[in-house]
């Protein structure tokens, strides 16, 4: 009783943080699940409510009814002007949407600072609410209980429209098959705009209801996207009651979880979603929601049911299948994979190869040539570049050759970053045992991470990647010992290139090796993509039933990637630490996670080279023209986030199609998701 | 009625329909016929609004609807029945009625009499008794005939039918037709798309074979029943009597 009464205002507090991102989450949920757009700027549609409301708060009913009034508006108007953005990605699929959104948080956050000054705003509450009322003993804030009140009453009218009205009924419609939707006379195009319009005016109301809680600052964009990302992948998109209950989950967490056990609250949140990731196998994308079996979107006790029995049913079932397919593969070996071609047609000439080779030794000779070229400086920005290039092959391949769209690929990058760190701390400076150990602690880490991500198509991937992202970087946040917490690693000894050698120092030095290492590792890495290994890989994206089908372990052959994506990008880190000789977490946040997929997706999704190219693209951007243009960084990687989207739906590497050479072959419109057409589209 | 003229149409530049010129009176049923890639499902769906023909029109009752969106054509009075159904899986059978239903449009003198959810059960009544399941939980007769109440309950004055057959046990898809027949004898100009020669002509006043994409006969439907040899010569099939014999 004693202990229930201590924590009784954290827990009502509780419910009222996670009221807050239930309706923020709601408006996710509702834009990705029945619009197809993962919005990635969610957050910041949050921050524009919350500064409107913040500005036009005065302490007064009046302020505040103009404020949500405004702030609503505001914020749904983006969501439309989101909704008319993508029209000319209609046929991309999701992963360009959401790398628009991206682009556009980036542009929309910074444009937000700008305005508002980067400072937390202090909001007004109407002075009636200005007060504390007495809850079973103890003193709680008006304002909050009223908030609890109003969450609750918005929850359920959206509720109510999206499952008992005809409004509603088109909008789930439209998520099912759009054209269909259009015969029945109802503009598929203006659902997409109203669905995009209403989430964007969610999420605006709670952000201006909701800046007292989550107040307006420039952090509060990333961390209500972050929160209600973790809210939507624990409760699945199919229920609402599901993220209710999620939602509640994770406002405890972040209240009632730092008061209780403060330094387990930040693992709590992740460990939960991993958790739930790894149970739930059928967390599908929308567009298949034909397949699926959850239907039971109304009643959360049978879906709990279902999903339970669901998930037992299939750890039961493990065993059998692997040794299914161990016996698969190995009765296959004779059969369809050594018919599989070795190499295309056209790999057959000099001539061709020579083609295909060219840009590959045209930027080795570039880089080559670089320490001559270049100032100190940026020698080592050209250094960093090569890091992040290997993280963008490591995205490449997983992105462009499994499948599966990743921004989580910093994480394994984090492994090799703090293993080369903390190795070379403890005096194990010699470069080539740094970045074998890199690589192996990264691969493990990819074993382990591996079953929850490969079980996921498409944009499903790319929540669950953020979600073992966001893990890490709780992790390193906690783990002060081997990470330095906050602070960061500094003061380590410099790596020496090779046995009995001198700790580099020079900037041309680090850069060479550098330069070696990413040579060796792209080169082994395209001669595994070459092999019919690579050939296994493209043949499980583009067809995984039909892989299925002739006998192919596909989850294996998409596991084996997982893990040497993962050692690659372990790799990379290895070489970052080595370049910077520093390490913070900022070098392995969401943000690094974000720019390797746009240089994976601005290299052209199947090109190694292109990955390469991308990443040099975006430290230009970031650390040389950004330089001449204080803070506004994010504005300039935003714009170019957004216009390679638009410009390069095929990406670099699409540009030389023309020329004659093999262009990357259909990859480069990144799948939607594996066999993701859903129940009874045929094509015409 | 439904007029086509000089209708051409494709994908991505390469072109399916070639100068078609085709006629659907109100209350007739009019059959398309031709074998797989003839440009069937391209005709429905250029003329439902999915795909812009390049060249042509498509005229309803007298108003030219060509090239308008997917949406616009169905307020027009176009229903279509897609190949394959396409129910919506996460909708109920009610929802689906409800959301389908539309009065017609206004001003609009040869749209037949408006179809209510009510009317479409009494026609359909299996759909009555599952009006709480979802569409995927229904079985492929019934999702049929949803996706039949669906377009009828935009009261349509033409009615697209992709294969409506398609997957559907014997029996059912003589109901299908009958069905079919009753609807024309509404006042609804149906064109039906039918992979066999013998169901079309059976159905239908007028038949239509489709050739890569080009009309290479047309002919009465009650002279093909009679006499089936220039619609299967058409369709190059061999006399299937003797040669099952």
């Amino acid at each position: 009783m004693n202990l229930l009464d201590a924590h009784l205002v954290p827990a009502v507090d509780g419910v009222a943080y996670g009221l807050l991102l239930f309706v923020v989450a709601a408006g996710l949920s509702l834009a990705f699940g029945t619009a197809g757009v993962l919005n990635l700027s969610h957050g910041m549609l949050y921050a524009i409510g919350a500064y409107t409301g913040a500005e036009l708060s005065d302490g007064t009913w009046g302020g505040l009814a103009v404020g949500l009034a405004a702030g609503t508006a505001a914020a749904a108007a983006a969501g439309a002007g989101l909704s008319a953005a993508t029209v000319p990605l209609a046929r991309r699929g999701h992963l360009a949407q959401a790398l628009l959104t991206f682009g556009l948080a980036l542009i929309g956050g910074n444009l937000l600072i700008e305005f508002f000054g980067a400072d937390e705003l202090p909001v007004r509450v109407p002075e009636a609410l200005d007060s504390s009322v007495t809850l079973l003993g103890h003193r709680y804030p008006a304002y909050r209980l009223c908030f609890i009140l109003m969450a609750v009453l918005l929850a359920a009218f959206g509720t109510w429209v999206l499952t008992r009205t005809r409004v509603g009924a088109a909008v789930r419609a439209s998520a099912d098959d759009p054209q269909m939707l259009a015969t029945t006379g109802h503009s598929p195009r203006a659902v997409h705009t109203g669905v995009l319009a209403a989430a964007g005016a969610l999420a605006g109301a709670a952000g201006v209801l909701g800046a007292p809680i989550i107040g307006p600052g420039a952090g509060t964009a990333d961390t209500v996207l972050m929160l209600s990302l973790v809210v939507v992948v624990l409760g699945g998109l199919r229920s609402l009651w599901m993220t209710f209950f999620a939602a509640i989950a994770v406002g405890e967490v972040q209240t009632l979880g730092v008061s209780l056990a403060p330094d387990w609250a930040p693992y709590l949140l992740f460990a939960a979603m991993a958790a739930v990731l790894i149970l739930r196998s059928q967390f599908t994308e929308p567009a298949t929601a034909g397949h699926g079996g959850g239907d039971a979107g109304s009643d959360p006790v049978e879906w709990l049911r279902r999903r339970l029995s669901a998930s037992f049913k299939e750890r039961g079932r493990g065993r059998g299948t692997a040794e299914a397919d161990g016996a698969v593969r190995s009765s296959g070996r004779g059969g369809p994979l050594s018919r599989l071609p070795r190499g295309g047609p056209d790999d057959s000439t000099l001539a061709s190869r020579g083609r295909q080779a060219a840009p590959l030794l045209i930027l080795l000779v570039v880089l080559i040539a670089l320490p001559a070229l270049l100032d100190a400086y940026s020698l080592s920005l050209a250094g960093s570049a090569l890091a992040l290039g290997l993280l963008a092959v490591s995205v490449t391949i997983l992105t462009g050759y499994a499948g599966l769209p990743t921004l989580g690929q910093t994480a394994p990058f984090a492994v090799g970053a703090y293993a080369t760190a903390n190795l070379a701390d403890a005096g194990w400076t010699v470069g080539p045992v740094q970045i074998v150990v890199a690589a192996i602690a990264a691969a493990l880490f990819s074993v382990v991470t591996g079953p929850a991500v490969i079980r996921a198509r498409g944009t499903t991937v790319l929540m669950i990647t953020l979600a073992i992202g966001e893990l890490a970087s709780a992790a390193i946040n906690q783990m002060k010992s081997v990470t330095g917490g906050a602070d960061g690693l500094v003061g380590f000894p410099p790596t020496q290139a090779l046995w009995g050698g001198e700790g580099m120092i020079e900037e041309d030095q680090v850069y060479n090796y550098a330069l070696v290492v990413a040579v060796v590792a792209v080169v082994a890495t395209i001669a595994v993509l070459r092999s019919p290994a690579g050939k296994l890989l493209t043949g499980s994206r583009n067809a995984e039933a039909r892989m299925r089908a002739s006998g192919h372990p596909v989850g294996r052959y998409l596991f084996m990637a997982h893990i040497g994506a993962g050692a690659l990008a372990g790799i990379g880190g290895s070489l970052m630490v080595t370049v910077q000789q520093y390490l913070s977490p900022a070098d392995v946040g969401f943000e690094i996670a974000a720019f390797a997929l746009l240089a994976a997706v601005i290299g052209g999704s199947t090109s190694v080279i292109g990955g390469l190219l991308g990443a040099g693209l975006i430290v230009f951007t970031r650390d040389w023209v950004a330089s001449s243009w204080p803070g506004h960084g994010p504005l300039l990687l935003g714009a170019l986030f957004v216009a390679a989207v638009y410009l390069l739906p095929r990406g670099l590497a699409g540009l030389r199609l023309g020329t004659g050479a093999r262009g990357p072959a259909k990859g480069a419109e990144l799948p939607p998701g594996h066999d993701s057409v859903p129940a009874g589209k045929v094509a015409p | 009625m439904l007029e086509l003229t000089g209708l051409t149409a494709g994908y991505h530049g390469g072109t399916v329909l070639h100068d078609l010129d085709l006629t659907v009176p109100a209350g007739s049923v009019h059959a398309i016929v031709g074998h797989n890639g003839a440009g069937k499902t391209t005709l429905v769906h250029t003329v439902a609004g999915f795909i812009r023909p390049s060249a042509g029109s498509v005229r309803l009752g007298g108003r030219d609807i060509t090239g308008q969106p997917a949406h616009t054509v169905a307020r027009a009075g176009i229903g279509l029945v897609p190949q394959g159904r396409r129910v919506f899986a996460g909708l109920t059978v009610a929802e689906h009625l409800r959301l389908s239903h539309r009065p017609p449009g206004r001003g609009d003198a040869t749209r037949p009499s408006e179809w209510t959810p009510a009317r479409v059960l009494e026609l359909l009544p299996r759909l009555g008794e599952r009006r709480g399941n979802r569409g995927t939980d229904l079985s492929g007769g019934e999702q049929q005939m949803l996706a039949l109440a669906r377009a009828l309950l935009g009261s349509p004055s033409v009615l697209l039918l992709d294969e409506p057959t398609e997957g559907l046990a014997p029996g059912l898809a003589k109901q299908i037709y009958a069905l079919v027949g009753t609807l024309a004898e509404e006042g609804i100009a149906v064109l039906l798309v039918s992979p066999s020669p013998a169901q079309a002509a059976e159905c239908a006043r007028t038949v239509t074979v489709l050739t890569s994409g080009r009309v290479t006969l047309q002919v009465d439907g009650a002279d093909a029943r009679e006499d089936p040899t220039a619609l299967h010569e058409a369709l190059e099939l061999a006399p299937v009597r003797s040669a099952a014999r």
